[in-house]
C-alpha cells in the first residue's frame, strides 16, 4: 500500500478513528491495533514476506531477552553474534547474493575459468533494509547496556513494524521509539494539525516535485546517448531534487501519520540541498541511517580518534557501506566513493564540523559566500547522483562523459517549463520554511484562516491534478 | 477533539462538493460506454455485423461504410478480455447476427489482464455496459465511485471539454471513432518509435488470449455466426520498430485460427499493406478518416465474399 494511493486514503481514517475512538483507553490494545494494521500495511504489498518480518522480530526480541539475561560476557556476545548473523545473513540472500554471485564469476572469466553461478533472482522483500537496521540498532542497544531488553513482544513488534516507518524509514532507535510505544499517547490538537500539514507537504513533494521530475528524469537518462550534455545537466539537476523530493517527501508523510497517532518519529531530512559543505549535507540527508552507520559503524571503529589515516579509513568505510547499503550495484558504491572523496578534504583540515548552524539563520538571504557554498556542495552532490541513478557504471561514465564534452553549451534539447517553474517555487518555500520540521510548518500561520486555506487548497489541488503519473518510491527498492 | 474535527469536517466540504459533483457529471454525462451499450440495446434486432477492437479499430473501421447493419464495439485499449465480456453478453440478444470482427495486432495477443490501460476502463465496463468484470476484486472501493476511477487531470480536462464543446463523447453513433486527439503531433518517426516501445511487452506467450478467441469462436460457430480476424495497417515506419519474430508469431497464430476453424473463421492481415500509405494515417499506427474509408470498404468486401461461403 502506498502513502499516495486512494487504499492508504481509506486505510488511514479508519485505523486512526478506531485508534482514538475505539481503543484509546487500553494501551495495550491500541498497541495490537497497531500491530495488525501493521502487518496488514505491509501484507497488501507482498504477503509472503510477512513471515520474514515476524521471523526477524522474534528472533531480535528473544536474542534482546537472552543478551539481557546472560551473565557472562561470551553467553551475551553469542547472542548478540547469532541475531547479527542471521539478520545480515537474510538481508545478504535477498539483496546481495546474485550480485557477488554475478562479480565472483566475471572475475573468474576475466582470469579464463569459465563457472557457472547459481543466481537466485529472489523479489526483494520490502523494507528489509530498514526494518533489519530497527532490529540491528536494538539488539546492539541492549548488548551495550543503552537499553533494557524489552520484554513485550506487541510492543516490540509494534517499534520494529509501525507501519509508517515500516517500508522506507526512518530507522528508529529504540531508546526513542520504545519508551513513546508503552506510554499512554494523549491526542494533541495542535500536533494532529502538524501531523496533517506534514503529511499534506510530503504528498506535494512526492507527488508533485518528484513524479514530475521523473517523468523527465527517465526520458533522459533511459536515452542518454541520444542526448546533448546541457540535456544530461538538466537530468541530473532534475534527479537531484526527484530523489528529494520523493524520500524526504515520504519521510514527511511518515512523519505526519506517525503525529496523527501521537508519536514522534525521528526526523530524516534537514533541508540538504542548503547545506554549505558535503559534512553539513550529510547531516541533513538521510539523518537516520546516517547517525545509524555513525553510532553503530564509525564510533566503534574509532570514529575521528586515532590517527589521520584511521580517521580516513573509517570515512571511507562508512560511505562504502552507504552507498553498498542502498543496493548491490557499482553504481551505489562508486557514489558512495564519491561522497567519502569530497570528505576528504574537510577531514584532513579539521573543516567538517565549520557549518552546524542553518544558512543564513537570522537573515532573509544567504550572503554570496553562502550562496556559492550552497551552489557547488548542489553540484558536487548532483553529479554524485549520476552515479546513484544511472543504470549501470558504464552508462553513469558515459553520461558524464557527454555532460563534459562542447555540447554542455548548448541549449537543451529539453526544457520542461512548468516542472522548472514548480521547482522554483518549491526552492523558495522551502528556503522561506528552512529554520522549522517542514517548510510549510509555521508559513501563513499568522495570516487570516481565508489565506492559509487557500494555500493549503491549492497544494491539494495541485496534488489531484499531478497525481496521474504514480511513480513508486524510490526507496522502497532499498 | 471537537475544535480539530469540526475543522477537518469543514476543511474537507468543498473536497466532498467537488467529489459529488464529479461523481453525478460521470454518471450522467453520456461517454462511449454508455451510448455504445445503449445503442446495442436499442438495435439488437437489427445489428448483423459487429466489430472488436481497440484504437486501431475504433478509428479504422466505420459502419457506414458497411452494407450490412454494422455496429462498431470496440473502444480505447480493448482488450480481447473485454472482447469476450462484451460478446457474451451480447450474444443472444442479437438474433440477426451473422458476422463479427475482431482486430488483432501487435499487443493484443501478449496482453496480460488488468493492466494499466484497464484501471478505469474496467470500472467503466462494469458500469455502463453493465458487464460483470471479474477483474474488480469484491473489496474494490472505486467500483462504487466512478468520480474516484479516473485521476484529476482527465476529469478538470473532461469538465473543459465538456463546457466547451457539450459532449464528451469520441465516437458517433455508429461507435466509430471520430475525436482523434491531433495535438502534439511530434515527428512521425519519434511517434512510431514511442508508440512501438511502449507497446512492447516484450512477451511472445499468446496462451491466455488464445484461449479466449477459442471460447469467442467457438461460441460463434454454436450459433452460425462467422468471425472474421483482422490485423489493422500500420504504418511502415513504426512496422520498422517493432519485434519481427514476434510479429511472425501473431501473423501465424491469427492463420491458425482459420486453418483449425475451416470456413467459419477467416483471417485478413492489413498488417503491412501496401494500399495504405502515411497521408492514411493520423499518426504511427491509426488510421485518419480516409484511411478508415479505404480499410472500412476493404473489411466490408471481404465479408460480402465470406457471407456467400
Amino acid at each position: 500500500m502506498l502513502f499516495n494511493t486512494l487504499n492508504f486514503a481509506f486505510f488511514l481514517p479508519v485505523i486512526l478513528l478506531l485508534y482514538w475512538f475505539a481503543t484509546n483507553r487500553n494501551l495495550k490494545v491500541q498497541n495490537i491495533l497497531l500491530l495488525i494494521s501493521s502487518y496488514f500495511f505491509y501484507a497488501c504489498w507482498d504477503y509472503r514476506f510477512l513471515f520474514l518480518l515476524v521471523f526477524s522480530t522474534a528472533l531480535d526480541f528473544f536474542s534482546g531477552v537472552k543478551i539481557y539475561q546472560s551473565q557472562t560476557k561470551n553467553q551475551k556476545r553469542f547472542w548478540l553474534w547469532l541475531s547479527i548473523s542471521i539478520n545480515l545473513g537474510f538481508l545478504s540472500v535477498f539483496k546481495y547474493y546474485d550480485f557477488f554471485a554475478e562479480s565472483f564469476s566475471n572475475l573468474l572469466s576475466a582470469i579464463g575459468i569459465q563457472t557457472n553461478f547459481w543466481t537466485l533472482r529472489l523479489i526483494l522483500p520490502v523494507g528489509i533494509s530498514f526494518y533489519t537496521f530497527h532490529g540491528l540498532s536494538y539488539i546492539i542497544d541492549v548488548y551495550k547496556n543503552r537499553i533494557k531488553s524489552e520484554n513485550n513482544i506487541v510492543d516490540y513488534a509494534v517499534f520494529v513494524s509501525f507501519f509508517p516507518l515500516l517500508v522506507a524509514g526512518p530507522i528508529e532507535r529504540a531508546t526513542h521509539l520504545l519508551p513513546q510505544i508503552k506510554t499512554q499517547r494523549v491526542f494533541n490538537n495542535s500536533n494532529f494539525i502538524d501531523g496533517l500539514k506534514q503529511i499534506l507537504w510530503g504528498l506535494f513533494k512526492k507527488v508533485v516535485i518528484a513524479d514530475n521530475c521523473a517523468v523527465f528524469v527517465n526520458m533522459i537518462f533511459d536515452n542518454s546517448s541520444e542526448y546533448s550534455g546541457s540535456t544530461l545537466v538538466l537530468g541530473a539537476v532534475l534527479f537531484a531534487f526527484q530523489i528529494y523530493g520523493d524520500f524526504s517527501g515520504y519521510s514527511d508523510i511518515a512523519q505526519g501519520v506517525a503525529r496523527l497517532f501521537g508519536i514522534d518519529l525521528l526526523r530524516n531530512f534537514a533541508f540538504p540541498y542548503f547545506s554549505r559543505d558535503i559534512a553539513e549535507f550529510w547531516r541533513r540527508w538521510h539523518i537516520s541511517l546516517s547517525s545509524w552507520f555513525k553510532d553503530y559503524v564509525y564510533i566503534p571503529l574509532g570514529g575521528s580518534k586515532g590517527s589521520k589515516w584511521q580517521q580516513i579509513r573509517n570515512v571511507f568505510i562508512i560511505f562504502l557501506l552507504s552507498g553498498f547499503w542502498h543496493g548491490a550495484n557499482y553504481t551505489f558504491i562508486f557514489w558512495g566513493l564519491l561522497h567519502a572523496i569530497y570528505f576528504l578534504p574537510l577531514l584532513l583540515f579539521n573543516r567538517n564540523r565549520n557549518n552546524i548552524e542553518t544558512v543564513a539563520s537570522n537573515r532573509i538571504l544567504p550572503n554570496l559566500r553562502e550562496f556559492f557554498q550552497m551552489i557547488y556542495t548542489f553540484g558536487f552532490t548532483t553529479f554524485a547522483w549520476i552515479f546513484f541513478r544511472a543504470n549501470n557504471i558504464n552508462q553513469a561514465f558515459s553520461y558524464v562523459a557527454v555532460v563534459f564534452s562542447k555540447s554542455l553549451f548548448s541549449v537543451p534539447q529539453i526544457v520542461p517549463k512548468l516542472t522548472l517553474l514548480s521547482l522554483l517555487i518549491f526552492i523558495v518555500i522551502e528556503w522561506n520554511g528552512r529554520r522549522n520540521q517542514y517548510a510549510i510548518s509555521d508559513l501563513l500561520v499568522k495570516n487570516s484562516i481565508v489565506l492559509r486555506w487557500s494555500f493549503y487548497y491549492m497544494l491539494v489541488f495541485c496534488i489531484l491534478y499531478f497525481s496521474n503519473n504514480h511513480q513508486q518510491f524510490i526507496y522502497f527498492q532499498f | 477533539m471537537e475544535n480539530i474535527k469540526a475543522k477537518i469536517a469543514l476543511f474537507a466540504i468543498p473536497i466532498l462538493l467537488f467529489w459529488g459533483i464529479t461523481e453525478y457529471f460521470y454518471r450522467t454525462i453520456p461517454n462511449n460506454y454508455s451510448v455504445k451499450n445503449q445503442y446495442i440495446e436499442n438495435h439488437s434486432k437489427d445489428i448483423e455485423v459487429l466489430l472488436f477492437g481497440d484504437s486501431h479499430c475504433l478509428y479504422g473501421l466505420n459502419p457506414s461504410y458497411f452494407s450490412k447493419h454494422t455496429f462498431n464495439l470496440s473502444n480505447v485499449s480493448q482488450t480481447i478480455y473485454f472482447d469476450k465480456l462484451l460478446l457474451l453478453e451480447h450474444i443472444d440478444n442479437l438474433p440477426n447476427l451473422k458476422q463479427v470482427v475482431f482486430c488483432i495486432e501487435y499487443t493484443n495477443l501478449s496482453q496480460k489482464d488488468d493492466t494499466d490501460e484497464d484501471q478505469f476502463r474496467k470500472y467503466y465496463y462494469q458500469y455502463f455496459m453493465d458487464l460483470k468484470v471479474p477483474i474488480i476484486k469484491d473489496y474494490d472501493i472505486k467500483q462504487y465511485s466512478l468520480a474516484l476511477t479516473q485521476n484529476f487531470k482527465k476529469t478538470i480536462d473532461l469538465y473543459i471539454r465538456y463546457l466547451k464543446t457539450g459532449t464528451i463523447l469520441d465516437c458517433n453513433p455508429d461507435g466509430w471513432g471520430n475525436n482523434y486527439k491531433k495535438e502534439n503531433r511530434i515527428s512521425p518517426e519519434t511517434v512510431a518509435k514511442n508508440r512501438a516501445q511502449s507497446q512492447e511487452d516484450g512477451s511472445t506467450d499468446f496462451n491466455l488470449n488464445i484461449a479466449r478467441m477459442d471460447t469467442i469462436i467457438a461460441e460463434c460457430n454454436k450459433r452460425k455466426i462467422k468471425v472474421l480476424i483482422v490485423s489493422m495497417p500500420q504504418t511502415k515506419i513504426y512496422t520498422s520498430y517493432l519485434n519481427p519474430k514476434k510479429l511472425k508469431s501473431i501473423f501465424k497464430t491469427c492463420n491458425q485460427f482459420q486453418e483449425n476453424n475451416n470456413r467459419t473463421v477467416h483471417y485478413l492481415n492489413l498488417f503491412n499493406d501496401n494500399r495504405f500509405t502515411d497521408e492514411d494515417f493520423y499518426d504511427a499506427d491509426h488510421l485518419n478518416d480516409q484511411g478508415a474509408k479505404k480499410c472500412s470498404k476493404i473489411v466490408n468486401a471481404y465479408l460480402n465474399s465470406i457471407s456467400s461461403n
